[in-house]
């Protein structure tokens, strides 16, 4: 579904992704760790063109995005949903606003369709009653939630994640991962950049290690974890498993 | 001479209070029609810098901006009035009013186009990322998640403009017009008591002053009050 060939992107003289050949499929959930400062979250970034790349090729079903005009940018950034570390609800709508406003607004529903979708996000996330608050009412891991229903009410091919549970309180952190991985079971392609290890291994089909700017190593979860090849990786997971 | 006495020489007599009233009929025309003007060359000016800031786009636009900007104010307010009186208008028959109105609002814009983009610039970069990320074009996000954001929070600081710009007016005179001021001034030449004309002109605009700024006062405090985020 997602075809990345030579991707490349610097900002400034500092170049972060120094060349990436990526595959990935439908269905897949593909995690993304390592180091901070290593790029991870510049590659999921230059997916949706939220950045845009120096160099090399993106292809969505099969149109190359680094060339699309910004109205068709549009249009697939409308299928591809994206989930922020700090979550970025509009503050000034309501819970119910922000997860209609979008598709209402782009003219993909109509107000009540949208409304009924919202209706039964809201119950898949497990915050029926939420509707009518604004965000500051709600805590860290509800408003996560609700930036990823908002996400789903575009009814995505993908959803990119960027750190969606590292500005969180630990003890709201699993019932964010606990979404995801209902997600993941219901089938939606996902790109996740996260420092869980443990979500990792659960829920990942294909984990990939990035460090200065190269994708290092990548493997299935077991594999991965239990048998790591590149010396930066044994020594990244010797860190961080302890 | 007692203060009755004078007071009925300076506003009873020859129906000299007509001046004040007015002047001051003259002196809100001028400062609410320029309020409007200001705000809409503001919020131009201010939309244009952003979109220049945030995606690189419109580069010669955002020049011109930054030269008005200069110009207007690294210029005294008076300087710019009379200009504008008497070399870009000086040959057009036009009403001094609406020079008046056009100089001021031109002033008042630039003051104005700061403070938005002040307030457009401290909303979160997320909150644009995010508008985005659902398929939102750049201007549906300005429009409908960045400016209601902005605008809660520089509506206050956008009152206070519309205080200082009334204030200003005061100028207007130098070109002829009779506004409050001029007016209060009038009376204090055909009297020839500076004493109670200027100051109930000082009256006349503290008072509106501070009745403005209990209003902008009572909206701060509902903004706060209703505050979401």
């Amino acid at each position: 579904m997602i075809d990345v060939k030579g991707l490349k992107k610097s900002f400034g003289e500092i170049e972060v992704l120094k060349g990436i050949d990526e595959h990935i499929e439908k269905g897949e959930k593909v995690v993304i760790i390592g180091p901070s400062g290593s790029g991870k979250s510049t590659f999921l970034r230059c997916l949706n063109f939220m950045e845009k790349p120096t160099a090399g090729e993106i292809l969505f079903e099969g149109k190359d995005i680094t060339k699309l005009k910004e109205k068709e940018i549009d249009h697939v950034r409308q299928r591809m949903g994206m989930v922020f570390q700090h979550f970025n609800l509009f503050p000034h709508m309501s819970i119910r606003k922000n997860i209609t406003f979008a598709p209402v607004k782009l003219g993909l529903m109509t107000k009540d369709e949208a409304n009924a979708k919202a209706e039964e996000l809201l119950k898949r996330v497990g915050l029926p009653d939420k509707a009518d608050e604004y965000p500051t009412r709600l805590s860290g891991g509800q408003k996560q939630r609700i930036a990823i229903a908002r996400a789903l009410a575009m009814n995505p091919e993908v959803i990119l994640f960027d750190e969606p549970t590292s500005a969180l309180d630990p003890e709201m952190v699993g019932e964010v991962l606990e979404l995801m991985k209902q997600l993941a079971d219901a089938g939606m392609t996902m790109v996740v950049v996260t420092h869980e290890m443990g979500f990792a291994k659960e829920v990942a089909s294909r984990v990939l290690f990035m460090a200065d700017g190269y994708v290092m190593e990548q493997n299935t979860p077991q594999e991965f974890f239990e048998n790591p090849q590149n010396p930066r990786l044994k020594e990244f997971l010797s860190k961080v498993l302890v | 001479m007692d203060f009755v006495q004078s007071f009925r020489q300076n506003f009873i007599e020859g129906d000299r209070w007509k001046y004040l009233t007015d002047g001051l009929v003259v002196t809100l025309e001028i400062t609410g029609a320029a309020v409007l003007l200001g705000l809409l060359l503001g919020f131009i000016v201010a939309i244009i810098r952003c979109t220049y800031l945030k995606t690189g786009k419109m580069k010669i636009a955002d020049a011109l901006c930054r030269l008005y900007l200069t110009v207007i104010r690294g210029t005294p307010m008076m300087v710019q009035l009379l200009i504008i009186y008497f070399v870009v208008f000086a040959s057009v028959n036009i009403s001094k009013t609406l020079v008046a109105i056009i100089a001021f609002g031109i002033n008042s814009g630039a003051y104005v186009a700061e403070i938005v983009r002040g307030g457009i610039m401290s909303i979160d970069n997320g909150q644009m990322e995010a508008g985005r990320s659902l398929g939102l074009n750049y201007r549906q996000t300005m429009t409908s998640i960045i400016m209601p954001q902005a605008l809660k929070t520089v509506l206050p600081a956008l009152a206070n403009e519309c205080i200082v710009l009334l204030k200003e007016t005061s100028v207007a005179g130098y070109i002829g017009i009779y506004d409050l001021t001029k007016g209060g001034d009038e009376i204090r030449a055909q009297t020839y008591s500076p004493f109670l004309p200027l100051i109930a002109v000082a009256v006349v605009y503290l008072v509106m002053v501070m009745f403005l700024t209990f209003l902008v006062g009572k909206l701060e405090r509902r903004l706060s009050a209703n505050d979401r985020r």
